[in-house]
């Protein structure tokens, strides 16, 4: 009796506890690669951050976080840090919006056409980077399409030499990011509406919700999990934000549009290369993404 | 599902542990260079020569763009391996003090090993460190002035009205061919500064001085050529285009007179075929005031470097390849690469006239330019003068003060240099 | 009457903003379609439609590059990632989540630093310890790093959140054990993850170019990205072949995405409830 009575609970400590361990052999590859492909790599980084002198003959530098402190006084970097939380701010609010009304638009089931409205509109995202940034180039150029539209609908007065303004350079950015990922951001929105059920909605319009409204209040909770996934994904993107500054505006004018990414690989390989200090601003940019990441999953991954 | 899952990793094992190179041998040249229808060619053709009396050396030319070159320096050297580097490589003539001066284990010394003499002394600068020579001089990035005739022509003028003039002279041509024809005489990238590089280097000034320490805030030159520059862009004679792309627009829509840059600009302007006859090329202009003004530069070009710990002495032997007139000759139809190597303007290619020119043997043309290009310093820290330099100008177009601006730039230069 | 006008009115509205939003979307790409068929003046010069030099700047691009080795390297590398990467991160995304725990949350939250720095930083100690491997040129050296990535596991762990326990409940009464159950009741349901991330790292992997420039260093390894740049590299650049390049490595994208857009939005209404 007493036997049986310890049996059972114990039978089933064993069996949570195997499963428990199952789940960790389930994470045991994934994780494995990680640490062997990315973190340890990152501690030899890390390391190198401490040091300073030529790329074959680094030394730990005098005192150790003399490249983190030197970042405060480096212009350009400090410019770098501006245009890229400028991109933050504005971009990924923007886009996810979009990728989310698109998404609730494409999952419409009386529309026709989705197959190819859905493939138009992620394709930006596979455009390859020559073509796209010829593109923008052009388009956003003095005499270019842009400004022809905005001048004949007179809400620009005269043509902007967009590329080479402080602030139109940023725009160009923005309006490219914004351009190239809102159809990628899409496809997770879709593949995870597939769980939510039509009747819901059909139920919430009988009770008079309009579209706004079954957005934000059925969709918008649903998809929690994948909006967190995404703007997390997103706040890393764009502070590593690195193609567009290169291809689109070169940083210019004057490094008003210049990203971290872009002038971490102008130091380490661009100009007379810094190691040290290329992987010191390196570790500031996982600062920040951990930080911001850490903030929106205490946000958004309440369970 | 299973199955097909089984298969695909069986067939992904299998598939990721076949090599798709074999590893380097004996006897084999590897070499890294960027352009199938310039250096790679000419390679090849060096390559194909040098089999007539080394049938067993086997050559192999692999396309690797110049930038990703430098990179794999850069990884090779710093992890301390570099069997992953080729034996020979080019490298752009801007590029070679930083890679020197930053990675000394992967360049041979070749000073004892090689014959510099026939090559133009401003070429050799750019690879000259500490005086001992590292690079084998390849193309020349010569400064031409290549103008439109028939533009000039509707203007009443010739192209000998452009040879051997100043920048005062020139924006006052431009602007009467502008207000005649309604085009700009150039067209330049925005903050790239080539334009202002070359002007700086046709008086023989750097953005260094021979110490090797920066010298921007009082650079007398510097600042008349950054002058004569915001002249043009103000009269409309220079006009800023945003991307290198927008610049060979402008040439071949026909919406410039023409350019100033190296000499391997005419390669593109070669190859647009419906304005053949309708250019030609003089010297470009010249400083008014800075001492050692001439009408001579430089911009771009690259020279080949060797590996050190390869086999050297085969590389070498190799590369006598670029000491022989012969070999420029038969390069120069096919790729256009204009020679460093003064003995090679002897050879029947260089004095042919070009039709496409109006007639003019433009390539022994460019080489008589070449022997009176002016050296300048280029440093390690080249780059990031130059940058440096871009944003000072591209402010200074914004109404800020030059002097003010080139101080800043100093301070940002020295900042790096005292990493 | 008038409900039925807005009605429609609301669908043509709906249809207009769709069919904008994808002309924007597509320009670029048709662009460089349209510009395959022309030569470098008739691109710079801005032509919208095509003219007749596709078949020279298509010979042009297999004379300069080579096309072919380039498309295979690109199609192995691309498959191995796409089948072991799915295969190791939704896995490891169905671990998380099923088995969740404080613990197995916080692993999570430290392997998600992992895609938080730069490339260019950890860029030479990874290359020093690929050519220490001997992976340099090999298939392999390609496709280890990004089998295993934070954000795929991301994505499975968050849509394995909808899987419903009960199914697993079940089947453990039923004495599948926990690979079975992960093998024959979570890959059918998760069928539209499975494409959205089939998708997305066809994508990533067809298109990567940073890490293939350090790893691929002989001819024989290139791939279409790197073909393409190195149409880019030289003092002439003729626009029309970068074009016709740029057309040959995007195509394959397209065509994936289409076919496989079906999956993940239609394809399993049923299964899931």
């Amino acid at each position: 009796m007493t036997n049986n009575a310890n049996a059972r609970p114990r039978r089933q400590l064993t069996l949570q506890k195997k499963q428990n361990l199952t789940g960790w052999i389930f994470l045991l590859p994934a994780t494995i690669l990680i640490v062997w492909m990315s973190f340890y790599p990152m501690v030899r980084a890390f390391i190198v951050s401490l040091q300073r002198g030529k790329p074959t003959a680094l030394q730990f530098s005098e005192p150790l976080w003399r490249n983190y402190e030197r970042m405060l006084q480096d212009k350009v970097f400090v410019q770098s840090l501006i245009n890229t939380f400028t991109y933050l701010i504005i971009q990924v609010p923007i886009m996810l919006v979009l990728a989310l009304i698109f998404a609730s638009l494409l999952n419409m089931k009386d529309l026709k056409f989705k197959g190819i409205f859905r493939t138009c509109i992620f394709l930006p995202c596979a455009t390859a980077l020559v073509s796209y940034s010829i593109i923008f180039r052009t388009m956003f150029s003095y005499d270019g399409m842009v400004n022809a539209v905005l001048v004949s609908m007179h809400i620009l007065k005269e043509p902007v030499n967009w590329l080479n303004d402080p602030i139109g350079a940023k725009a160009v950015i923005i309006i490219a990011l914004i351009w190239r990922w809102t159809g990628y951001n899409m496809v997770f929105y879709l593949s995870s509406m597939q769980s939510i059920d039509y009747s819901i909605y059909e139920a919430a319009r009988i009770d008079g919700a309009g579209a706004w409204t079954q957005l934000t209040k059925i969709t918008m909770p649903l998809l929690k999990p994948i909006i967190l996934v995404t703007a997390i994904m997103s706040t890393n993107g764009t502070l590593q934000l690195y193609d567009e500054s290169v291809n689109l505006t070169n940083g210019g004018p004057a490094n008003m549009s210049i990203t971290m990414s872009h002038y971490i690989y102008n130091t380490t390989f661009v100009t007379s290369p810094n190691f040290g200090y290329a992987a010191a601003m390196s570790f500031v940019i996982l600062l920040f993404v951990a930080v911001l990441s850490g903030i929106q999953m205490k946000v958004g991954d309440k369970r | 599902m299973k199955k097909i899952l089984s298969v695909l990793l069986v067939l992904t094992l299998v598939l990721s542990l076949t090599p798709l190179a074999l590893a380097e041998e004996d006897g084999k040249i590897v070499i890294w260079t960027w352009d199938p229808k310039f250096n790679i060619a000419a390679m090849n053709i060096a390559a194909d020569m040098y089999h007539v009396d080394h049938p067993d050396v086997e050559i192999e030319v692999q396309e690797v763009l110049s930038d990703d070159i430098e990179q794999n320096v850069a990884t090779a050297a710093t992890a301390g391996d570099l069997s992953t580097l080729p034996d020979i490589m080019l490298c752009q003539d801007n590029s070679f003090q930083k890679m020197v001066t930053n990675y000394p284990e992967v360049y041979t010394d070749l000073t004892d090993l090689y014959d510099f003499e026939g090559f133009g002394p401003a070429k050799q600068a750019y690879s000259i460190i500490d005086g001992r020579h590292y690079g084998i001089p390849f193309d020349a990035g010569t400064v031409v002035g290549a103008y439109r005739t028939d533009y000039l022509e509707q203007a009443g003028y010739t192209i000998d009205d452009l040879k051997d003039i100043t920048w005062d002279r020139l924006i006052e041509i431009g602007k009467d061919v502008k207000e005649k024809t309604g085009y700009p005489m150039f067209s330049g990238q925005a903050g790239s500064v080539d334009a202002i590089m070359i002007m700086l280097q046709s008086c023989g000034a750097s953005m260094f001085n021979e110490d090797g320490s920066v010298n921007l805030k009082d650079n007398e030159p510097l600042k008349e050529v950054v002058a004569d520059y915001m002249a043009m862009v103000e009269a409309g004679v220079f006009v800023e285009v945003n991307s290198w792309d927008e610049y060979i627009g402008t040439l071949s829509n026909g919406s410039v007179v023409g350019t100033f840059n190296g000499c391997w600009i005419l390669a593109t302007i070669l190859s647009l075929d419906d304005q053949a006859g309708k250019w030609d090329i003089t010297n470009m202009p010249k400083l008014a005031n800075a001492e050692g003004a001439t009408n001579y530069s430089n911009n771009g070009g690259s020279s080949w470097a060797i590996t050190q710990g390869t086999d050297v002495d085969l590389a070498v032997d190799f590369m006598q390849m670029y000491r022989n007139v012969e070999f420029y000759n038969a390069i120069l139809p096919t790729t256009s690469a204009i020679a460093t190597f003064s003995p090679a303007k002897e050879g029947e290619a260089y004095s042919a006239p070009s039709e496409f020119f109006n007639g003019t043997p433009i390539f022994a043309t460019i080489l008589e330019f070449g022997e009176q290009v002016p050296s300048n310093i280029t440093g390690a820290y080249y780059y990031d003068a130059r940058n440096a330099v871009s944003t000072a100008v591209t402010n200074a177009m914004n109404g800020g003060d030059i002097d003010a601006e080139l101080a800043t730039a100093e301070d940002t230069v020295n900042f790096a240099m005292g990493f | 009457m008038s409900g039925a006008f807005r009605k429609n009115l609301k669908w043509a509205l709906i249809y207009l903003f769709l069919i904008i939003a994808s002309l924007i979307s597509v320009f670029p790409l048709y662009w460089a379609f349209v510009s395959a068929f022309n030569n470098t003046q008739q691109i710079l010069g801005g032509s919208m439609i095509p003219h007749g030099d596709l078949l020279t700047n298509i010979r042009n691009l297999m004379d300069q590059a080579a096309v072919l080795t380039a498309f295979k390297n690109s199609t192995v590398n691309t498959l191995l990632v796409l089948v072991l990467s799915l295969t190791v991160c939704s896995i490891a995304g169905y671990g998380f989540e099923i088995y969740h725990d404080k613990w197995k949350d916080r692993v999570m939250g430290i392997l998600m630093l992992s895609m938080m720095v730069p490339f260019v930083a950890i860029l030479v100690p990874m290359f020093q310890m690929f050519s220490g491997m001997g992976l340099m040129n090999k298939a392999m050296g390609f496709v280890l790093p990004s089998i295993s990535t934070p954000f795929l596991i991301m994505l499975f762990r968050s849509n394995a959140r909808a899987f419903p326990k009960e199914i697993i409940e079940a089947a453990r009464i039923d004495g599948l054990n926990e690979a079975q159950i992960f093998v024959r009741m979570f890959i059918p349901t998760m069928r539209p993850t499975y494409a959205a991330a089939a998708t997305i790292t066809f994508m990533n992997t067809w298109n990567a170019y940073l890490w293939p420039r350090v790893i691929m260093k002989s001819n024989e390894a290139i791939t279409m990205p790197m073909l393409v740049s190195n149409l880019m590299g030289g003092y002439v650049i003729d626009y029309g072949v970068v074009m016709a390049g740029v057309t040959i490595c995007t195509l394959p994208t397209v065509i994936i995405f289409f076919f496989l857009q079906k999956s993940f939005t239609e394809a399993i209404a049923g299964s899931v409830k």
